[in-house]
């Protein structure tokens, strides 16, 4: 079910949505706990999704951790591998530089290199993204980084049933998950049904159907090629936009079927263009759906440079409607 | 001292020709003037001379290659000498392959359904896309599979282009007459000429009485030629050519039929030089040997018109008032309007008509 | 020359019998990758044999351990079968890991062998989240962690035992200082002479033992796991001890003075061991005979058993990525 297309459901933010999300897993499995940085009753996370429930479910399962990412990235493997299902939480996804050899060599590779004998069942929860003039070091969008390492999953939520429903797929699967929450997104209310539901890892949502020009975007992004879609289709160009919704596994099925039908894509993410989610994205569609194209396949992204600080400059950098719609306009 | 042999420009239109038989081998000795290799050019087949005496020391062009005009057949070298750097560096290269700008979907769908890009032109960007095809595709539903694709031969391009031409800025017109062959087949039988070599023959007088269609339109005038060389069109393996007998109205008959046999047979093994396919100023073709009763035959350019020949067949005639059968064939005069107007022209086919029915007599 | 009277004969003896299994292992991998039957590299633990196997006979089955690139050692302390492990750094499918980890990175999680790293000190932090699932599930489990004094240097040593010592996990961090990171001495990289110094960082107890008497080091350990099975928290564990080898097979280890050398492997804690059964009568001749037998005959088993194995197919290279 696609979240735009619900009706009849209540109205929660990102923020409520995750939450609602970690408290019910907590509560279906004694094996799920929480730590990070502050995620206890004092601060309830840097955004505010833990509130409640170290009141609700103690302090030993929603533990404050020192500043240590290796620590709690660490600690959330060797629990995970004896029998714990943690969720870890990294207060801002460039920091997670700080737990790489634990997340890429370590959380990754267990499984693979020690032959299947165990499973690494943990989530590493990582608000990130631009827009909040908080520059370089709290704003940057590192998916492309994680979906380059094998073993790990990575899921890119976008609304608030996404991250309610993949929050809860990620707990349950035996693999790490990296899970990136945009920062903006966290105040965002919509709709969300009271009834539990999972969204499944690897399948992509069509959050609006069109025929002209395909448009694959992530997280924050997705909400900016709709207002897009929405100004282009009152110049008559049909934009259909594909959510993938999880990065790792990717659902290129539905990209390349979208992309067979239009003929014409624009890839657009936050994070540096070089190597980014949508070089990734590009090269599958060049693999896979070449005899397809009518035109070159765009990538609306951020240029090649750290994320300034000044909103005039920080404007100029993140991926918006106007960049959008000219790269479409491009290929049309 | 190297020396190059260079493909010939043998006519104003030649681009390109083809090497079809080399006479040297590499290192053999040649002389200045010695046929060195025969090239395939248009509608002639030529020649090509050993520029100067020596060794032909390398074959650039092999057999079956075409070669631009002035390119690099091969090297003639004084002595056994070794070959200088960038001495086989040919001088005109063929033109590049026309790429079509085309998205990677519209490539698919015409490959998809054997459409040549070429022919399409892009409407929604700079490129063709696959909206493009797909038009294409529905105003052209049925478009057949091709089985194999045979490149033109030189002779098939020329003959194409100046067909094209001729039937696209010549107003044709085409009328056709009835002729008892009887005479016609007693006069061929007695001199031993074969029917064309009789036609031509009385073709020709015909034209130095009607000069008109012996002319040609240029612009705002008419020319009208003195001499009567007369085209006699040939099918051969390559091609259809028109060897052209000069003067064909000062020659007696028998010189008529001597002088196109021998063309005819030069022109089945390809061994027409430049004079014997030039200046032409009528053509006769005669289709009667495949069973054919009558056409239109296309003008061939810059003439004013041209005589097609159909089957002799035997028919029942009016004679007199008595129903007889006689040789019976058609003949089919397409001419220029905008040198003649129709009775001019069907005066000219009239007096063909009478020579040939009367024909024991004269010539 | 000390006495332990508490420990039984057959306990002495399984000590014995784990040193000698790991020493002959060694010894016979060192030859074998001589004969080039053993890919990449070899990081052999032989000389530190008394520190895994004094750690190790404290430990029970359900308890964890992590362990480093020298980790055969660890491995057949914890009770991993010498054939699989040797299976494993041959490279086969019959290997703990089906040939995808190698010398460096063995695992056996039925014995509780939580696997090898190969990257210095990131064990550290994994061994704190297994004491943070013991304390969790509410056992009496208790998990080692074996590290160099080089990975003493790492920021994950002082995240991760700062972080067992802030939780009270049953951890034990146990030091296996051979006194060189690969090349580098450890007095020029440390102010310190005992990493167990650092312990007082943590607010945890730091005990320095002699890493080549085993029985020293099964006290020590001894002690620390209690202390970490009763909730007291984590200890650092030091063990001085030295590689009778290089740190890999390529290295010949020129850059530790000879005399050095010398009065250490004088100290071997194998023969020391021997030597101190003998003289107190623990064990016969004879009994430690029969011991050296068997061990050289499992050692054997375990190179038949290696060299027999199929090797994995090759696609077998994409299997186990994901659960």
């Amino acid at each position: 079910m696609s979240t735009l297309e619900a009706d009849a459901m209540r109205e929660i933010t990102y923020c409520d949505a995750l939450r609602e999300a970690l408290r019910e897993e907590m509560l279906r499995d004694d094996r799920v706990f929480l730590l990070g940085e502050d995620v206890g009753k004092h601060w309830h996370g840097a955004f505010k999704v833990s509130r409640g429930l170290a009141e609700e479910f103690g302090e030993e399962r929603v533990r404050d951790t020192p500043i240590s990412e290796s620590a709690i990235v660490g600690a959330a493997i060797g629990a995970a591998i004896t029998g714990m299902r943690p969720i870890a939480e990294i207060m801002f996804g460039d920091l997670s530089t700080l737990a790489m050899d634990q997340i890429a060599n370590q959380a990754a590779k267990i499984r693979y290199m020690f032959g299947g004998q165990t499973a690494v069942p943990m989530v590493v929860r990582m608000p990130f993204g631009a827009g909040a003039s908080v520059a370089a070091h709290h704003s940057q969008s590192l998916e492309a980084w994680f979906m380059h390492v094998p073993g790990l999953l990575v899921a890119v939520p976008s609304t608030p049933y996404d991250a309610k429903g993949l929050l809860k797929t990620a707990i349950r699967n035996d693999n790490p998950v990296m899970f990136f929450e945009h920062k903006l997104l966290y105040g965002m209310k919509g709709s969300v049904p009271e009834d539990e539901y999972l969204v499944p890892f690897g399948e992509a949502d069509v959050k609006r159907s069109g025929k002209d020009v395909t448009i694959v975007a992530t997280l924050f992004m997705v909400h900016k090629a709709l207002a897009a879609a929405e100004a282009l289709a009152k110049d008559g160009v049909s934009v259909e936009v594909i959510d993938p919704r999880t990065l790792t596994p990717l659902d290129t099925e539905t990209i390349v079927n979208s992309v067979k039908k239009t003929g014409r894509v624009v890839i657009v993410t936050e994070g540096c263009r070089t190597a980014g989610v949508g070089a990734e994205v590009a090269a599958i569609l060049a693999e896979e759906a070449i005899d397809y194209l009518d035109a070159p396949i765009k990538r609306v992204a951020e240029p090649d440079t750290p994320i300034p600080f000044s909103p005039v400059l920080e404007n100029f950098v993140i991926p918006d409607e106007k960049k959008i719609i000219k790269a479409v306009k491009d290929v049309l | 001292m190297v020396t190059k042999i260079l493909m010939p420009r043998l006519s104003l239109t030649m681009a390109t020709g083809l090497v079809s038989t080399w006479y040297k081998k590499e290192g053999d000795a040649v002389v200045k003037g010695e046929p060195l290799v025969e090239v395939d050019t248009e509608k002639v087949v030529y020649d090509v001379e050993s520029p100067a005496d020596g060794v032909l020391q390398k074959i650039v062009a092999s057999e079956g290659e075409e070669v631009p005009v002035a390119g690099v057949l091969g090297l003639v070298t004084v002595e056994d000498e070794v070959l200088p750097e960038g001495a086989v560096t040919p001088e005109a290269s063929a033109p590049p392959r026309e790429r079509v700008l085309a998205s990677p979907a519209a490539k698919r769908l015409a490959r998809e359904h054997d459409i040549d890009l070429t022919a399409l032109t892009a409407t929604v960007s700079g490129r063709i896309t696959a909206e493009d095809v797909q038009r294409y595709l529905s105003q052209a539903k049925a478009v057949p599979k091709v089985k194999e694709i045979m490149p033109l031969t030189s002779i098939q391009k020329v003959a194409a282009e100046r067909v094209s031409a001729s039937y696209r800025g010549t107003p044709h017109c085409t009328m056709t007459m009835e002729v008892n062959m009887s005479n016609a087949i007693k006069r061929s039988k007695t001199s031993s000429v074969s029917y064309t070599a009789l036609l031509a023959k009385l073709v020709a007088t015909a034209l130095t009485e009607h000069p008109l269609m012996n002319s040609t339109f240029n612009g705002n005038q008419i020319k009208v030629f003195e001499e009567v060389n007369m085209g006699v069109a040939v099918a051969t393996e390559k091609g259809l050519v028109v060897p052209v007998m000069h003067n064909a109205d000062e020659k007696s008959l028998q010189d008529v039929s001597s002088t196109l046999r021998n063309l005819v047979q030069r022109a089945r093994q390809g061994k027409l030089v430049k004079e014997d396919m030039s200046g032409g100023t009528f053509t006769i073709t005669n289709l009667g040997m495949f069973g054919v009763d009558t056409f239109t035959p296309i003008i061939n350019p810059p003439e004013a018109a041209i005589l097609g020949v159909g089957r002799i067949v035997e028919k029942p005639v009016v004679v007199e008032g008595k129903i007889t059968i006689e040789p019976m064939a058609q003949l089919s005069l397409s001419f220029d309007h905008r040198i003649v107007d129709g009775a001019p022209a069907a005066s000219f086919l009239s007096r063909v008509k009478e020579l040939l029915e009367n024909a024991l007599r004269g010539g | 020359m000390e006495t332990y009277p508490l420990l039984e004969k057959e306990k002495l003896k399984e000590l014995y019998r784990k040193m000698l299994e790991i020493r002959r292992f060694e010894d016979t991998v060192f030859e074998l990758f001589g004969k080039n039957l053993i890919p990449g590299t070899i990081h052999l633990y032989a000389g530190e044999e008394a520190v895994a196997v004094g750690v190790c006979a404290n430990l029970r089955k359900d308890d964890y351990i992590t362990s480093t690139h020298r980790g055969h050692g660890h491995c057949i302390a914890k009770g991993a079968q010498l054939k699989r492990i040797m299976a494993e750094i041959f490279g086969k499918k019959t290997g703990y890991c089906k040939g995808k980890g190698g010398s460096m990175h063995i695992a056996d999680f039925s014995v509780g062998m939580l696997g090898a790293t190969a990257v210095v000190g990131a064990g550290i932090p994994i061994a704190t989240g297994a004491g943070l699932s013991i304390k969790l599930r509410g056992t009496d489990q208790a998990a080692a962690c074996f590290f160099g004094d080089g990975a003493s240097n790492q920021g994950t040593f002082h995240e991760g035992i700062n972080l067992a010592a802030t939780w009270s996990l049953p951890v034990i961090y146990v030091c296996e200082n051979n006194l060189y990171a690969m090349g580098t001495s450890q007095s020029a990289v440390m102010r310190i002479k005992d990493v167990a110094d650092r312990a007082s960082s943590y607010g945890i107890p730091g005990v320095t033992v002699d890493g080549n008497d085993v029985l020293a080091v099964y006290n020590a350990a001894n002690e620390a796991i209690k202390r970490a099975r009763a909730g007291k928290g984590p200890t650092l564990l030091e063990c001085k001890t030295y590689r009778r080898r290089g740190h890999s097979r390529f290295d010949p280890a020129t850059y530790r003075p000879e005399e050095e050398a010398e009065a250490w492997l004088k100290r071997d804690p194998l023969p020391r061991f021997r030597t101190q059964l003998l003289e107190t009568a623990a064990l016969t001749l004879e009994e430690i005979t029969r011991v050296e037998e068997a061990v050289s005959a499992a050692v054997e088993a375990a190179v038949q058993f290696a060299m027999e194995s199929p090797y994995p197919t090759p696609e077998e290279a994409l299997d186990d990525v994901y659960a």
